[in-house]
């Protein structure tokens, strides 16, 4: 049912990126944004200690963009193992996608073990970092509430977006995935969203 | 002769009441989908579903050999749509019920947990107010898996 079902859709988005311009966005099964909005521009720190520029790396590509912290044993690791099931299953897409974790949680969220974090789902994840004020200024420059930290001491906990924002290669967002979303989905959506705007810029 | 035929009638019902509600030949308090993902920090979150009590219960605390401390936290979704986790005292289990830990809900958070493998089984106890103490086995999977089944598709976004 499910199977059938996307083979029609991969087929339907296939014969649509054939076309150029021609998009449905209608199958995506994320929560379409109604006004699909662009690529918001900030420069924040990798784990390599490297100066990352939002859009310019992620140009042309599939950007699932999230923000979360490492302390987040509940939803975070969730969103995240689902996307590296999809991409771990097809390569070819995996080449086309560019994962962005920002951890909201510079306080204890060094890049090393940001590092670390993202290795244990897929090495090729991008890992941000910053001050607090560079990563209010990235939520907001993506339309994000700014995570807010609660609590004293160690024992502070972050209220977060929970959503990961999807922009196509066009560098448009036109869903996005709260948490709930289920792996059915992801396979579906994905396999959509690479093909929109696809090699327009190369 | 009237009293007899009532208490017929109420046993009957009893009988099917206790059969609906059980739902299977098990007695009392009852755990199932007892899972862990796989952790990718110094926490990780546990989930399970309850029920079968015939009468109230409530979950008071929770401890096991491989992390340091369990809390009971319940992940909290605002109206914009942000979430965060707080720390409850307890989970409720109400009678003839169940009681549900699942991912963007309740979960046991396992507070500098051991290294632990997809497939690897941890030994949990919890402890009730009314059951008393009691350990269960649940198995490390991956974080993608501690959603459970993929078959009521009335998510609402």
């Amino acid at each position: 049912m499910f199977r059938r079902g996307g083979v029609l859709v991969l087929v339907a988005a296939l014969t649509l990126a054939a076309c150029q311009s021609a998009v449905s966005t209608g199958d995506l099964q994320g929560v379409a944004i109604d006004n699909p909005s662009e690529k918001g521009s900030f420069v924040l720190t990798d784990t390599e200690g490297e100066s990352y520029d939002f859009v310019a790396s992620t140009e042309g590509k599939l950007t699932l963009l999230y923000f979360g912290y490492l302390q987040c044993p509940d939803i975070c690791p969730v969103h995240l193992a689902q996307i590296a099931e999809v991409l771990g299953q097809d390569a070819e897409l995996a080449r086309k996608t560019e994962v962005v974790f920002v951890s909201v949680d510079p306080d204890r969220d060094t890049p090393e073990a940001i590092r670390e974090f993202l290795d244990r789902f897929d090495p090729s994840f991008v890992g941000l970092t910053g001050t607090h004020d560079e990563l209010k200024v990235a939520q907001e420059a993506v339309g994000v509430p700014p995570a807010r930290i609660f609590g004293e001491g160690d024992d502070y906990t972050v209220d977060h977006a929970g959503w990961v924002i999807a922009y196509a290669p066009d560098g448009l967002s036109y869903s996005i995935y709260p948490f709930g979303t289920r792996q059915s989905e992801w396979n579906n959506d994905l396999q959509i969203l690479a093909k929109i705007g696809e090699g327009q810029s190369s | 002769m009237n009293n007899a035929n009532l208490a017929v009638r109420f046993l009957a019902v009893a009988v099917l009441a206790l059969a609906a509600g059980c739902a299977g030949e098990a007695e009392g308090l009852q755990i199932s989908d007892a899972r862990v993902g796989a952790p990718t920090g110094p926490n990780a979150a546990m989930y399970f579903t309850a029920k079968g009590a015939a009468e109230a219960d409530s979950l008071r605390s929770a401890s096991t050999d491989v992390a340091g401390e369990i809390q009971i936290h319940e992940t909290v979704t605002s109206d914009e749509g942000t979430m965060s986790m707080r720390s409850v005292p307890r989970l409720e289990l109400p009678a003839g019920g169940q009681l549900v830990l699942e991912p963007g809900g309740y979960h046991l958070m396992l507070i500098e947990v051991d290294e632990l493998e997809v497939g690897d089984t941890i030994s949990v106890t919890l402890t009730w107010e009314v059951a008393g103490e009691m350990t269960v086995e649940a198995e490390v999977v991956d974080p993608s898996d501690t959603m459970g089944e993929e078959s009521e598709d009335t998510e609402d976004h």
